[in-house]
């Protein structure tokens, strides 16, 4: 049985080649060894399963059952002679198998052959080596060169017609098949090899010898093989031993008695139950109701179509078209003209800016091929970014508010529309030594006069800065304050340092005509003081008088320096009334006299406050009204003069007031305080500021109207800067002033905390004078 | 000259030109005016050209500019007729005038103080050629008052000849603000003192010193005089004074009023004051004194072709013209800006004025009463005062003007561009700009343009400097050769 089975087996492999010679080998070994085979092999279902399997497996099963029969032949020692002449046998039976093999499949084979003549090996012209390739001639029809090439072509005849010549067919081209030479030339490779048993090929580091298997080695590969658990004599399927079931022991495992909950009823239960039953008895739980009536009352119920006044609506509104991207330009290149290319500045420059401030995302950069441009190095954050954007960024319009920025500002006239006003530094007075405190420009417009930290009062030609006449009236006490007087028929300059009032008659600037005249003026109060002292002895007032009108002694006499007052404080300010015969000076530190009135004429000085609230800072008389303006650092209090009372009291809300002046029109006043700000007040609105300007960094020292007619007013702060305002007042009660700033002058220096100290307006042109802490007075036009 | 021009480029586009001129010396033979000219030559190329042998064989080349249209050619004629919108065919009359060459320095006469005045004596000046007396080249002088009261007269070596005497002795007693010379040997001369003084000057045979001597003391303003203008055929002086009034005066003692007794200093009996006693200088009063401004008048002059005529410029912003006959005002034109100093272009129309502003620029003015449009062109570059402005001797086109920027400018009126908008108008911009030579930036108080000393300026610096276009030929000279 087993024989014949594997005849089929055989002649169902070969049924290609030649039958006869097949048939006849087949016969010849399988009396003898294929026998030997399945009886010996432990295993002999296996073979007749493998029936259909392919024949290279075939092949390497017959290794296998070769290696087998070794394997075999070791213990049992009886077959060795009937072994060797097998073993002929089996080589033989090998050898026709592999040549049916190449038979049906000589692809290989004759691959092989082609390929060798393929090229050919010529000397080239240096004497080296050349290979010329044989023309690779395509198969017709086909596009792929590895395809099969030969097949044989002798149609359905018997291979054994050609078993006397060398090749065994013809391929397509007419060339002959070379039959394998494979035969003898394996059989000899095989019968050479001797494989132990056990081999692996391996050495043994340790030894140095091969590292074969042992025959437990080998049976654990065996059975890893068959996937049989490896272990000897392991049985997966044990009885199985029931420990538990569900019939009740005689003799339980444990001798606990029984819980008495088991049979005794329980309370909590009876509890919930009967809370069921009480509801039911209650009426609280109803009884089930057929749904029927369920469905009854549902209709009754009324529904609201909430979508019924629904419109149509368009299909994804969210179709926001992309922005679209600006072309690209010259500087996007790989190799922009060289104007687009950053300088090493502007490179340096976007390197350090920080990436969100640069102007472009990229620097334009050079190259000189295409070659040369090396990858993108952001491609990965710019993906990252990209998925981020799409993944966190919710889809959702964004309705922007457009507003500009710009119409939100009030309607204000450009600061050219405005002109004149003034804007360049035109005349630097160079001379004095030390602070300029202050100055005053006179009322013809030609002169300036200005005191200073040096004791001097000097004065100037406007428009050259040329010094014309100087007096030194403080020996140790800086000039605080010059002011002239008011008035054109006369020259009269009044100055102030320390306690002392000194008021002048500058020689240069006046003729002859107004010269007589001013001493006079001067000199007519001497008599009428000398009246007032008798009356006050004569009424027994023994009072110490407010303020002592003398000769300031020859020296002083002959600079022009006339008269000299003496009061009790250091004088800070002194105010002119409009026709020249009052002036105001204000002491801070003086206490109840720190304000006084002195009327020229009379040389007489008067302490108008009883008492005063606060330290006065600087005094003003109203320009057209009986009305005296007196700031304290908080608030400013206007008095009338003939009624003697209080009027206004005008809150800036400023912390420390260091001016004020009043405007022309006597409705309007500005405030300039040390906290930096600058306050416009109209007097017939309110006591409270209508328009408050914090424009300077520093203390305000000084404020200004212009008084001849232009609508201008001018601010002086120790950063060094004067403010030039367009300030114009209209008459008509319902339109408010229009106060735009239009000039910052910088020119004066610093020095030690200190910058301009005071300012004065030209008479009648838009020029302003500026006194500044670093010793020089500057005119700007 | 068609054969030679094509020798010189025959590759080029060529212009026909037409060469004319305003001055009849350097005028061109009928024949020669057309010319094909290669279109790339600018204004040196037509200069050398004009000064060739063919066309006007000059012994010295002659700097020319070249105007068209009333402007100068500062490009290429291929870029002036690409930018007027001319095609070659057209011909291009150019007209061709002396260029300016630009000033330098000379040298500069140092002073004690600020120097507020100065003129210059030479045979071309008004002084001179009112009387008919001769100044041979080289005995020029320059007449300088300074701050210091005092008046001095230079050569050109750069020594003062004659030093007018201190207050003491009859002298200003406060700065002078301006000075004249009158005559060869009459000056006059006002400042801050109220005062405007006649000199008289006379040199020693060698013409190595002088004597200043007072002959008149004139009073009558009640503030600052600022300027004077004198004109010798007619015996006249003319004042500005700070106090809004003109003062004319004369120089013949016996015509004149008394001086006003309040205005003397002798009016001042303090003892502290003891000014002008000692001499016996006569002193008179105005002839006329007509309150003619609000606020100080800054600048006066004649008529320079009518002596019967005076403009002044004043701080209230107007120019006014007087009629002196009649001591009468005729007409009042007013500017933007406060005026500071003013002079009348002589060689246009005798009527054209320009007033410096104190915002620091030059308005042209037509005073003529039918003028409608007053402002005629506004020259700009001074950064500061314009202090004193005098026209070019040579040309009727130059002025120059002196500003507290510490420059003098150099302007030609055919140099102009459109303005602005904001300027609006016209507008001139300078040629050349003198800077200080002592101290950059220092105020320049006034400058005087002289033919054969240059151009004269004084200032703050304490400095009377020359400046002078070196190489300039000079009509007359041309003409002799």
């Amino acid at each position: 049985m087993a024989t014949s089975s594997s005849l089929k087996k055989r002649k169902a492999i070969t049924h290609d080649v030649p039958e006869a010679s097949d048939v006849d080998s087949d016969i010849e070994f399988g009396d003898g060894l294929l026998e030997g085979i399945l009886s010996q092999s432990e295993d002999d279902s296996e073979d007749s399963e493998q029936d259909e399997e392919s024949e290279a497996e075939e092949d390497e099963e017959d290794l296998d059952e070769l290696s087998g029969l070794d394997s075999d032949e070791i213990p049992s020692d009886d077959g060795g002679l009937e072994e060797d002449g097998d073993g002929g046998m089996v080589k033989n039976n090998r050898a026709k198998v592999v040549s049916t093999d190449s038979a049906i499949g000589q692809i290989p084979l004759i691959e092989d052959d082609d390929d060798k003549p393929n090229y050919t090996v010529v000397e080239d012209a240096n004497g080296g080596e050349r290979y010329v390739y044989d023309e690779i001639d395509p198969v017709y029809d086909s596009d792929d060169s590895d395809v099969a090439a030969a097949m044989n072509t002798i149609g359905n005849i018997p291979l054994s017609f050609y078993d006397s010549y060398p090749h065994i067919g013809y391929d397509i081209n007419g060339k002959k098949i070379m039959r394998p030479a494979a035969g003898e030339a394996l059989d000899a490779l095989l019968d050479s090899i001797e494989v132990p048993k056990g081999w692996t090929g391996l050495t043994d580091p340790a030894t140095g010898k091969p590292r074969n298997l042992s025959q437990e080695e080998l049976e654990i590969l065996r059975r890893i093989q068959k996937n049989e658990l490896t272990e000897d004599g392991y049985d997966p399927y044990p009885d199985m031993v029931e420990y538990f079931t569900g019939i009740e022991e005689k003799m339980p495992l444990s001798s606990a008695p029984e819980p008495k909950r088991r049979f005794l009823p329980s309370k909590h239960e009876a509890k919930r139950i009967m809370k069921i039953v009480r509801a039911i008895r209650e009426g609280r739980i109803l009884p089930y109701r057929p749904p029927e009536e369920r469905q009854e009352e549902e209709d009754e119920e009324v529904h609201y179509d909430i979508w019924q006044d629904e419109q149509p609506r368009p299909e994804h509104v969210m179709n926001i078209p992309a922005p679209k991207a600006a072309p690209p330009g010259y500087d996007l290149s790989y190799n922009p003209p060289p104007e687009y290319l950053p300088s090493k500045a502007e490179k340096q420059a976007w390197e350090s800016a920080d990436p969100e401030d640069r102007e472009k995302e990229y620097l334009p950069t050079g190259y000189d091929s295409l070659r040369k441009v090396p990858a993108y190095d952001k491609i990965i954050n710019e993906r990252f970014e990209r998925s981020l954007d799409l993944y966190l960024a919710p889809r959702v319009r964004k309705n922007r508010l457009n507003i500009d920025p710009a119409s939100l500002l009030p309607k204000l006239p450009k600061p050219e529309e405005l002109k004149p006003f003034p804007t360049v530094s035109q005349t630097l007075f160079k001379g004095h030594e030390g602070r300029v405190r202050s100055l005053a420009i006179d009322p013809s417009g030609n002169w300036l006069a200005s005191g200073g930290d040096d004791g001097t009062v000097r004065v100037w030609e406007l428009h050259t800065g040329r010094q014309i006449w100087k007096a030194k009236i403080g020996d140790e006490e800086a000039v605080n304050v010059v002011r002239w007087r008011p008035v054109k028929d006369e020259v009269i300059l009044s100055a102030a340092a320390g306690e002392e009032i000194f008021l002048i008659v500058p020689p240069p600037i006046a003729n002859p005509e107004e010269e007589i005249r001013s001493r006079e003026l001067l000199d007519t109060g001497f008599g009428y003081a000398k009246n007032e002292t008798q009356n006050l002895t004569a009424n027994g007032a023994r009072k110490d008088p407010a303020g002592k009108w003398i000769r300031p002694g020859a020296r002083l006499e002959d600079e022009g320096v006339l008269i000299k007052i003496t009061v009790r404080s250091t004088v800070k300010t002194i105010s002119w009334h409009k026709r020249g015969d009052f002036f105001s000076t204000v002491s801070p530190t003086g206490q109840r006299s720190a304000v006084a009135i002195h009327t020229l004429s009379k040389h007489l000085t008067q302490i108008p406050f009883r008492k005063l609230l606060g330290a006065p800072q600087t005094a003003q008389f109203h320009p057209s009204r009986p009305l005296f303006f007196v700031a304290t650092q908080r608030t400013i209090r206007s008095y009338d003069l003939q009624k003697q009372e209080l009027v206004k009291i005008i809150q800036p809300g400023a912390r420390w007031i260091s001016s004020f002046d009043i405007h022309s029109g006597g409705d309007n006043l500005i405030v300039g305080s040390y906290d930096r700000r600058l306050l416009w007040h109209d007097l017939d609105l309110s006591t409270r500021p209508y328009k408050t300007m914090r424009f300077h960094q520093k203390a305000i020292r000084a404020v200004k109207y212009h008084k001849g007619g232009f609508p201008l007013f001018a601010d002086a702060s120790d950063d060094g800067t004067l403010q030039i305002f367009h300030g114009k007042v209209v008459s008509d009660m319902m339109e408010n002033a229009t106060i735009v700033p239009v000039k910052v002058l910088k020119g004066h220096k610093v020095r030690s905390a200190l910058g301009v100290m005071d300012i004065d307006w030209h008479p009648r042109e838009p020029w302003v004078a500026s006194a500044g802490a670093d010793g020089t007075c500057r005119l700007w036009m | 000259m068609d054969v030679t021009m094509n020798d010189v480029n025959s590759g080029q586009g060529r212009v026909q030109v037409r060469f004319v001129t305003s001055s009849p010396d350097i005028e061109l033979p009928e024949g020669k005016r057309q010319l094909l000219v290669p279109t790339d030559a600018g204004r040196y190329k037509l200069s050398q050209l004009l000064n060739s042998d063919y066309m006007l064989d000059t012994q010295a080349p002659i700097p020319f500019d070249f105007l068209t249209n009333g402007t100068f050619l500062r490009t290429t004629l291929d870029e002036y007729l690409v930018s007027q919108g001319l095609s070659s065919e057209t011909a291009v009359e150019l007209q061709y005038v002396r260029s300016l060459i630009p000033p330098l320095f000379e040298a500069s006469f140092e002073h004690d103080d600020w120097v507020s005045a100065v003129d210059v004596l030479s045979s071309t000046s008004p002084a001179t050629t009112w009387g008919n007396s001769t100044i041979s080249l080289g005995q020029e002088r320059i007449l300088s008052g300074s701050y210091d009261g005092l008046l001095r007269v230079w050569n050109k070596s750069g020594q003062a000849i004659a030093t007018g005497p201190p207050a003491s002795a009859g002298g200003h007693t406060a700065a002078i603000k301006s000075a004249k010379f009158i005559s060869p040997t009459q000056i006059a001369s006002a400042g801050m003192d109220r005062t405007v003084r006649v000199w008289k000057y006379k040199e020693s045979p060698d013409h190595m010193s002088a004597e200043l001597k007072p002959i008149l003391e004139l009073y009558g303003h009640e503030k600052l005089i600022y300027s004077i203008a004198v004109h010798g055929p007619s015996n006249r002086i003319l004042s500005a004074g700070g106090d809004g009034k003109i003062g004319i005066w004369s120089m013949d003692a016996a015509s004149m009023p008394a001086a006003p007794a309040t205005l003397l200093p002798s009016a001042l009996s303090t003892k502290r004051r003891k000014l002008g006693t000692s001499t016996s200088t006569p002193q008179r009063g105005p002839l006329s004194l007509i309150n003619a401004h609000a606020f100080p008048v800054s600048s006066i002059i004649f008529n320079p072709l009518d002596p019967t005529v005076a403009y002044s410029a004043s701080e209230d912003h107007t120019v006014k013209t007087f009629d002196l006959t009649t001591s009468t005002l005729v007409d009042t034109r007013t500017t933007m800006h406060a005026l500071k100093s003013l002079t009348a272009l002589p060689g246009i129309s005798s009527q054209l004025l320009a007033a410096g502003t104190m915002a620091r620029h030059i308005t042209l003015l037509d005073p003529r009463v039918q003028a409608k449009n007053t402002q005629v062109m506004t020259l700009r570059g001074h950064k500061n005062i314009v202090t004193s402005i005098k026209p070019d001797p040579e040309s009727n086109y130059g002025l120059v003007s002196a500003s507290a920027d510490g420059t003098c400018r150099v302007w030609d009126l055919r140099s102009t561009r459109q303005g602005t908008k904001e300027e609006g108008g016209v507008v001139g911009e300078p040629v050349y700009a003198i800077e200080r030579q002592k101290e950059k930036g220092s105020q320049v108080f006034d400058v005087c343009w002289d033919n054969d000393v240059g151009i004269v300026s004084a200032g703050e610096d304490k400095m009377v400097q020359i400046n002078r276009g070196k190489g300039v030929t000079r009509p007359g000279e041309i003409l002799s050769n």
